[in-house]
Formats: structure tokens, sequence, C-alpha cells
């Protein structure tokens, strides 16, 4: 709660800069603002307080929020150069954080209303920020595929609540949950119908297959720093809550959607993963990844067990953490290029040392190479999903991953073992750092994966 | 009485909505769906709700199916100009649309049968029980809405205004 008026505040006082004209002063502000509201926001852990049977603000929305505000502050180092320009540049951070609020509201909600408005706010300045190129028709492209698709999907999310209130009477997620106790096998055909239509607008935010076709064109015409936000703040909160809603109210009513779930995370695994391999442009092989990627978590949700939540989490850690250096590097390296094939990373590793080993290390934990976090987060995953006997999906899972590993290895050995005549790119002193702190962060977390572990 | 309205409105509430996806000129459908939103207020006045009636017809028929007009005549769109859709895609969309039929109406043909989960209140739809529920009960969400709406706003002066050269 503190965290979502305090960030709502932060949105609105960067609006305020256009008037009392501290523009200048906006973006150190807005990062203090940040790292303000992630102290104050642990300071609710172990609190677990209802506020007015809207918002639970348990352990599990203070551990997902903590790791949205974390990752947004991140996100503001790596896409400095999506503040610079002057006309529309206190829209820019208001609207992502104004984005941020929705996901706050997407964590902690204990009600269907509270659902609702969280997607939504999280969605509509994702739709306006995708076409915020505004001179550039394929960034125009995505963000109009974005917002009719996205508006689609809620028409789906929208029709699966009425159709649940109409057997329950109650938005409340609690009374849902003991609806389906209480019932206990002889619930309505209509509620059923209902879990199915949310189920298709929640793997519709988390682009799983076969919901995943706006996904490869919005995040290629996005500008990469969007991009980036899509992928890692984005997907968090939806995957937060989708956890919510079915890893514990529907988890009664598994028998309807655990099935159905199956099937959607193998063909997630298997499309994001075989088509990434076929792309030339390493933005759309990153989008492809990002898809395949909300597979591995599905993965989780399928197990429905004690691990759930806290792999889940740490999964969510970790691919944040190796997309924000991913994309930042190739926003980096496709600006100073001119283009982002494989081929533009070609001899990174001698021009810019730096940009070539936090991109490997991204893409190392991103494919699951230990000792970065990204291992121990697919490890945890598989460990969940077999606990609960879904022996062949996690086959899937691994043989997957195995794809995954060569379309990472493809840029990692253009930067090493290739040859270019291109000069050094100029990094700002404010990436360094990013790139320092993201490479620290990932091996970190590999190191000592049980710090967030043992949270949930 | 009241059942044979409510079946008058339903079915002209169909009956229009399939006109909006049928008719082939734009200006022909969104009018339609002024139709459809009468049929459909036509219902909030059967469950007493006249207040919803109300907004219902203000906002939606009057305020945003004239912007709809208004765009649709300022683009110019018309029968010519509809593209062409591939004999593939309309045959995915009606595979697609006709399974999520099928699954609907299989989960509600027994509806006839099921208990309401709540007894119906004559006075549940008016103003002064709506704004208790809603200054009350879902206050939150009605504070939270405000930041969807300053959101939307901002984003589309974003969208709208001339970047400074």
């Amino acid at each position: 709660m503190t965290a979502l008026i305090l960030l709502s505040a932060l949105g609105v006082i960067a609006l305020l800069a256009e008037i009392f004209s501290f523009k200048k002063l906006l973006y150190p502000v807005v990062i203090l603002g940040l790292i303000t509201t992630f102290v104050l926001n642990l300071v609710d852990w172990n609190t677990d307080k209802l506020w007015y049977g809207m918002m639970r603000y348990d352990n599990f929305a203070v551990a997902f929020s903590s790791v949205l505000i974390g990752i947004t502050t991140l996100w503001f180092i790596m896409a400095e150069n999506f503040f610079k320009e002057e006309s529309s540049l206190t829209d820019h951070f208001a609207l992502i954080l104004f984005a941020l609020v929705g996901g706050i509201v997407m964590v902690s909600y204990t009600n269907m209303t509270m659902l609702f408005l969280g997607i939504e706010i999280l969605s509509i300045p994702m739709y306006v920020l995708a076409a915020s190129k505004k001179e550039d028709v394929s960034s125009n492209e995505a963000g109009f595929k974005y917002l009719i698709l996205g508006a689609f999907s809620t028409g789906f999310l929208l029709f699966g609540i009425a159709l649940i209130y109409g057997s329950t009477a109650s938005f409340d997620l609690p009374v849902i949950a003991d609806f389906i106790t209480s019932h206990n096998g002889a619930v309505p055909g209509m509620f059923y119908i209902g879990i199915l239509l949310i189920l298709v607008a929640m793997v519709f935010k988390v682009s799983a297959v076969p919901f995943h076709f706006w996904a490869p064109d919005v995040y290629q015409g996005a500008p990469t720093s969007v991009t980036a936000f899509m992928a890692t703040i984005v997907k968090t909160a939806a995957f937060a809550a989708f956890l919510r809603l079915f890893a514990s109210t529907f988890a009664g009513a598994g028998s309807v959607w655990i099935d159905v779930l199956w099937v959607i995370a193998a063909l997630t695994l298997l499309v994001g993963n075989i088509t990434a391999v076929v792309q030339t442009s390493t933005k759309r092989m990153l989008a492809y990844s990002s898809i395949a990627h909300a597979g591995y978590m599905l993965l989780a949700l399928i197990a429905l067990n004690s691990f759930t939540q806290s792999s889940v989490l740490f999964y969510s850690l970790a691919y944040s953490i190796g997309s924000i250096a991913s994309f930042g590097v190739l926003g980096i390296v496709a600006t100073s290029r001119g283009n982002d094939t494989t081929d533009a990373f070609n001899g990174l590793a001698k021009t810019n040392p730096l940009l070539a080993v936090a991109m490997t290390v991204a893409l190392l934990s991103l494919a699951g190479i230990p000792p970065t976090a990204g291992f121990f987060a697919k490890y945890y995953i598989f460990t969940a999903a077999f606990a609960s006997g879904y022996g062949w999906l996690v086959l899937i899972a691994i043989l997957a991953s195995l794809i995954g590993v060569y379309y990472y290895f493809r840029i990692i050995i253009a930067m090493f073992f290739k040859e270019s005549t291109e000069a050094a790119i100029e990094v700002t002193a404010n990436h360094k750092l990013l790139f320092i702190l993201t490479i620290v962060l990932t091996i970190a977390l590999g190191l000592f994966p049980d710090f967030i572990i043992r949270l949930l | 009485m009241t059942t044979y309205l409510f079946y008058f409105l339903s079915f002209l509430a169909i009956m229009f909505a399939l006109m909006v996806v049928l008719s082939k000129n734009p200006i022909h459908s969104v009018l339609y769906l002024v139709l459809t939103f009468f049929a459909i207020a036509g219902h909030y006045v059967l469950l007493n709700a006249q207040f919803l009636a109300a907004v219902h017809i203000i906002v939606y028929a009057g305020a945003i199916m004239v912007l709809f007009l208004f765009v649709i005549m300022l683009l110019n769109l018309n029968k010519e100009t509809e593209p062409h859709k591939s004999l593939w895609l309309k045959g995915m969309a009606a595979v697609a649309s006709g399974s999520l039929l099928v699954v609907l109406v299989g989960s509600l043909k027994n509806a006839g049968q099921m208990q309401a989960a709540a007894p119906y209140n004559g006075s549940i739809g008016l103003i002064e029980n709506l704004g208790q529920t809603l200054f009350h009960e879902f206050l939150l969400p009605f504070e939270v809405a405000s930041i969807l709406l300053l959101g939307a706003m901002v984003g589309a002066v974003m969208l709208g205004k001339k970047s400074i050269k």
C-alpha cells in the first residue's frame, strides 16, 4: 500500500515537472523515489495487512513488488536515452510510473475488480509507450496491434469475471475459493467456463502460445527500452497475478485448467524456442525467447505445490535481470552499428569488453548455464514440476532449453570469435555501472540462490 | 409480462449485434451498435437500475458512439476500402469462434436449473445503493481507477501532441 501511494505520487510529480520546469532534475528525483519506495516497501514484510478487503499486502505481494520496483530502477538506468527527447519526457516518466502502479496492484489484489484495474493500469501506458516513436511506422503498428489485441483479451477477462460473479455472487477471491471447496465437484458449468476465459486473458498477458502472435511484432516494433520494460516488468506482474488467482483461489478447481495449461506450456516451450532459432533480428529473437521463458514459468504454475511461488519469484528475478542486460547491450549496439542482426555483434569482445561480458553473462543466465542465476531458476522450476509428477513436461522443457543454448551461443560466438572492422562504441558511465551491477547480481544470485528461494 | 419483455429485448440485442458484424458499411455497423446499447439499457431498466440505464445511454450511445462516427467519417471508410481477407483467415476465425460458441452453449445449457447465487433484490440497482457500494465496499478500486484514467489521458496527450523540433 505504501508503494502504491508513493509511486502514484511520484507519477504525479513527474507530470508537475512540466509546469514548474524542473525537467532536468526529474531523472535523479525518480531514481531516488524508486529507491525510497523499494526500502519502505520492505518495511511491510511479515505484516500481512488486508486493505479494505481489496488488497492483501502479504509476503508474496512484498516480494513480487520489490522485484518490480528493483527491476524498474535498473530499467531507468538502462533506458536513459528514452528520456532524452525533450517534448514528451515527463509523459514518459509518468506513464512508466503509472504502469508500475498497475503492477503493484496486480501482485496484491484479493478482488476481481482490483485485478481488472491492475491489468488495465499496466496495459494502457504500455499501448501508448509501444507507439511512442511517432515517426516510425513499425512503432505505430506495434502500439496499434497491442491495443486491439489487448482490448480483445480484456474482453475475455471481463466475460470470465462476469460468469464467475454470476455463479458465486462475489468478486472476493477468498469467497470464490470457499465456493469451490464447499461445492466440492458440483460447481456449475458456468463457473468452469469463467475460469477458462480468465485463463485465456492471463495467458495472453504472459504471451504464451497460442496467444503469442502479438508479442514478436510488438516487441520488435516498440522502442528497445519499452520492449525491455514489457519483457521484464509486465511479464513479472502478469505472472504474479496469474499465480495469485490460479495457484490459490482456483487451485481447488485444478482439474479444469491444469490439463489445458499443460498443453499451452509444452507448445510455448517448443514454438518459442524453435521459432527463435530462425530469426535474423536479435530483437525478434529475444522476443521469441521471452515467449519461451513464459513457458518455463508456466511449469511452476502447473506443478501447484509448495515450490510454486518461490520458484516463479526466483525465475522472474533472474530472467528480468538477464533481459535488462541483454536488451541494454542490444540497444547500444543496434543504435551505433545501425542494425540488430547477429553480425552487428561481431568482434564486440575486442572493441567493448564490458558490453561483451555483460551480454555473455546475461545470455548464459537466460540459457540456464551454471553458475549464473538462470541455472538455479530453471533447476527450481524443474524440481517443482518433477515433484508433482510432470516428468514428460520437464523432459520437453529440458529439450527446449537445449535449443535455447544454440541461439544464445550464436551471439556469444559472434562477439568473441568473429572479426570486425567497426570502431569501439562509446558507453556512458551510467550504462557501465548498470552492466557491472547486472553481472554481479547474476553471478551472486547464481552462487547464493537460497536468499531468494527461502523468502516465500 | 416482464418475461416477454426480457425475451423481446434480448432478441433485439442479439439481432442488432449480429447486424453490427454482418453489415458491410461501417456507418451502419456503428448505428446498429447504438441500437444494441439501447436494447441493453432496456435490460437495466427491467432490473430496476434506472441510473445505470441512463448512464449507459449517455456514455455509450451518446458520447462514445458519436466519437466512433466522427472517426469513421474522417477516415472516409466505406464498402470499397474494406480490405479483402483471405479464405484461410476466415476459416480459422470461424473454427475458433465456433469452438467458443460450442463451449459456451455446453456450459450454459443447464443454466435454467441453476440456483441463483444471490436472491434478486429489487432495490439493488437504485442510485442510493449503487453509491453506498461504490463509496464503502469498493472505495479503493474507485480511487485506483483515477490512476487508470490519468494514465490514459497522459498517454492520449503524448500521442497527440507535436514533437518540438
